[in-house]
């Protein structure tokens, strides 16, 4: 046989080729990920404020002012409440989602459309539409509960005309983790669907001869085949909602009291709104060894996971 | 002499700004809020672009919701470029190191048109440093607004003149009819405003006049104490929820008895129904055991950043002069909004809060702002508003404490005393770095 001979082109070097579509990731990750991050730790060891971005050393100073903080330590550990509970939820959700959306029904690509719509709505606009929800006087919920007779005289809710969603405590951090789960499900559920139609279907092929029902295949194949793919989704959502703010801000400002003030809103108020630059960037940077070490740990699971 | 000298000096620094500023191709740009009052936009964008053509100045505006205003102003500092003039609403004090010191157009003024209202000076003048780091033209009345058929009823036809009336009546209107007092108790502005109005009529302070804080005082767990009272007793948990339209949506829903605020809510409801707008009337601050104080609501406040120079600056330092020459419009068309930081530039204000030139029933509705200069006070207050003063106002501090009482998780001592703390922490950082002063300096 006559080979034709295509003579040299570039874009046959695989070095190059890989080079060349690495680029614009890595561009991505050094200008809008590691620059700001250098910053933020070079803020943290001096004592910038807003008007004066003179970078002069102060080693530890800032850090350990921030740790002596009540406030601050009443922040991280509520970071760290509703990060853990809002995962739990958008597991369990987002594993269901996964299921009933790799199934063949009437309507499923319009059921996929909707359920998509809460992580393609721009974060802030779907905050605002919370609000008005969640609104402490005039929420449609409220006057739902209201016109069922659960709200108001002799109501089973309340006797209050509202239950004020976004004003008493224990309301307003079950809506703030409410909301959050329902923003990130989605995100984790397009994960799992990728590694639900990523199973080869042999195995299923075989498990249905050998007799394995619906709920044994899942638990018993599927979701360990799986599990790097959930663990992969598990830290996306994870590192998104450690540093949001955008909910809380939106929503709450933190209130009431400190109930739902977070690490990202923490950090902008005293770093922009309070000016003192320095310490916003400290506050901030608490995060990085857990989230490092919770990526880590994460990444290496999925990887022996993958490995058996 | 002395006068001759001033004038020579105000000459001087007109003469500087006018040759300064003779380049045709020179140019500034401002960024400023989205008013509260469109028409005062629609007047302010024009007003600019024919000063801009008077003067052979290039001019630009910005508007943007008065929340993006700090974030902004951090940027283009640090950036190095950016706006000319910049107009914030709270005291842009802990951006010192990156704004001109204005002292030659504040002190000009002053020649001018005479004494400044105290609660504009010190949203614009650092002692510590003795620098003019702000101009501060305008600033918004913060009084009270009562429903005057509920107040009628519960035996106080003008309104609550004091604290005292204020828990007697709004508890027996809220009583009667259900409708509560409106006193936000939640980490946004009104109620940083509010809370801080208690305080300081009760006698108590964040700092005193040397800036060393004093807050856990027994005046201010007083007023702490009244204020849980106040909420258990007159008002829902709604306040802990408290938004900046809170006040709005509650006066011209008819479903808040008494709030504090600007003339906004009573504008919107007047633009919505007059019968309604009718019925609402305005008390000075409320009198407590110390006297009678509240927080202005706003402060129309220019800065010019660093990175602004030579022609650009002083067309800048021209601009905001003569907007000052022309402040009666500036009111005006604010809709009694803005007031002026120096009375001397409009005259016409007694005659417009005795005859509302918008259209009030009764037209004298606003005369109670005749006093203004009286009790309305600034954030710093007794002190100034220095940079510790406004990350307190950020962290919202005050509004948190408060609420930790009313919602019954802390007595008004261990609140007080925690904040205190807190706060104690926040000045001895910026005390380091000279921008505060009091404690061993």
């Amino acid at each position: 046989m006559k080979l034709l001979h295509l003579g040299n082109f570039p874009l046959d070097n695989r070095r190059l080729i890989g080079a060349l579509f690495l680029t614009p990731a890595l561009l991505y990750i050094v200008l809008l990920v590691g620059f700001p991050f250098v910053l933020s730790i070079a803020f943290g060891f001096s004592d910038v404020t807003v008007g004066n971005t003179d970078l002069s050393f102060v080693g530890f100073r800032n850090f350990l002012a921030v740790w002596e903080n009540d406030i601050f330590r009443q922040v991280f550990e509520t970071t760290i409440r509703f990060t853990l509970i809002s995962q739990v939820f958008i597991l369990i959700f987002a594993n269901i989602l996964a299921v009933i959306f790799t199934q063949e029904f009437t309507g499923k690509w319009f059921a996929r459309f909707v359920f998509i719509l809460p992580w393609a709505t721009p974060v802030s606009l779907a905050m605002i539409g919370w609000l008005w929800m969640l609104d402490t006087k005039y929420s449609p919920i409220d006057y739902l509960l209201l016109q069922l007779g659960l709200l108001g005289r002799g109501g089973l809710l309340s006797d209050n005309r509202n239950l004020f969603w976004l004003a008493a405590p224990d309301l307003a951090q079950i809506s703030v983790i409410f909301v959050q789960v329902w923003r990130m499900t989605p995100l984790a559920t397009v994960i799992l669907m990728a590694g639900l139609s990523s199973i080869p279907t042999d195995i299923l092929d075989q498990a249905e001869v050998d007799g394995s029902r619906f709920m044994r295949t899942l638990l018993q194949i599927k979701l360990p085949l799986i599990l790097p793919i959930m663990v992969i989704a598990l830290l996306f959502s994870m590192i998104t909602m450690f540093g949001d703010m955008t909910v809380v801000y939106v929503l709450t400002r933190g209130g009431p009291v400190d109930y739902t003030r977070v690490l990202g809103l923490y950090s902008f108020q005293v770093g922009i709104e309070g000016g003192n630059l320095a310490q916003g960037a400290a506050i901030s940077l608490f995060a990085f060894p857990l989230l490092l070490a919770m990526a880590i740990f994460m990444l290496r699971t999925a990887s022996r996971a993958e490995v058996r | 002499m002395k006068s001759l000298i001033r004038l020579l000096l105000v000459l001087s620094i007109f003469g500087t700004l006018v040759i300064g500023i003779s380049a045709q191709d020179t140019e500034i740009s401002l960024l400023q809020w989205s008013h509260f009052v469109p028409r005062y936009d629609e007047w302010f964008d024009a007003y600019a672009a024919e000063w801009g053509e008077a003067n052979g100045v290039g001019v630009s505006v910005d508007h943007v919701n008065f929340t993006e205003l700090f974030s902004t102003l951090a940027a283009e500092i640090d950036a190095g470029d950016g706006h000319s003039i910049v107009e914030v609403l709270f005291s842009p004090a802990s951006f010192i190191d990156g704004l001109h010191d204005l002292r030659d157009i504040n002190e000009a003024a002053a020649e001018m048109y005479g004494e400044r209202a105290s609660t504009c000076e010190a949203a614009s003048y650092l002692p510590v440093s003795d620098t003019w780091y702000a101009y501060t033209h305008g600033y918004v009345p913060d009084p009270g607004d009562y429903d005057i058929a509920l107040w009628t009823e519960a035996g106080y036809p003008d309104g609550p003149k004091t604290y005292d009336d204020l828990l007697e009546g709004g508890r027996a209107i809220f009583e009667a009819s259900g409708i509560p007092v409106g006193i936000g108790m939640s980490p946004e502005l009104d109620s940083r405003m509010a809370n801080r109005a208690a305080i300081w009529s009760f006698g108590g302070s964040i700092q005193d006049e040397n800036e060393n804080v004093v807050l856990n005082s027994d005046e201010t767990i007083a007023a702490v104490k009244y204020l849980a009272q106040l909420q258990n007793e007159a008002m829902t948990d709604e306040v802990f929820g408290w938004t900046a339209a809170s006040n709005n949506q509650g006066l011209i829903a008819g479903e808040l008895s008494y709030i504090l605020n600007s003339n906004s809510a009573y504008r919107s409801l007047q633009k919505i129904d007059e019968a309604a707008a009718a019925n609402i009337g305005f008390t000075p601050a409320l009198a407590g055991p110390a006297g009678a104080y509240a927080s202005s609501h706003v402060w129309q406040i220019y800065v010019i950043p660093k990175y602004v120079e030579g022609d650009e600056l002083a067309a800048a330092k021209q601009f905001i002069l003569d907007h000052t020459a022309n402040y009666s419009d500036v009111t005006y068309h604010s809709e009694l909004y803005n007031f002026p930081c120096l009375p001397g530039t409009v005259p016409e204000l007694d005659g417009w809060l005795e005859a509302d030139p918008w259209g009030s029933e009764p037209p004298n509705k606003f005369e109670v702002l005749k006093t203004v200069n009286d009790w309305s006070v600034h954030l710093g207050f007794p002190g100034v508003t220095n940079p510790a003063i406004s990350q307190v106002f950020a962290e919202s501090i005050i509004p948190n404490m408060v609420a930790q009482v009313a919602l019954g998780e802390m007595d008004a001592e261990e609140a007080v005393a925690q904040a205190h703390e807190r706060i104690e922490e926040i000045f001895n950082e910026w005390r380091a770095r000279g921008l505060v002063g009091g404690g061993d300096m």
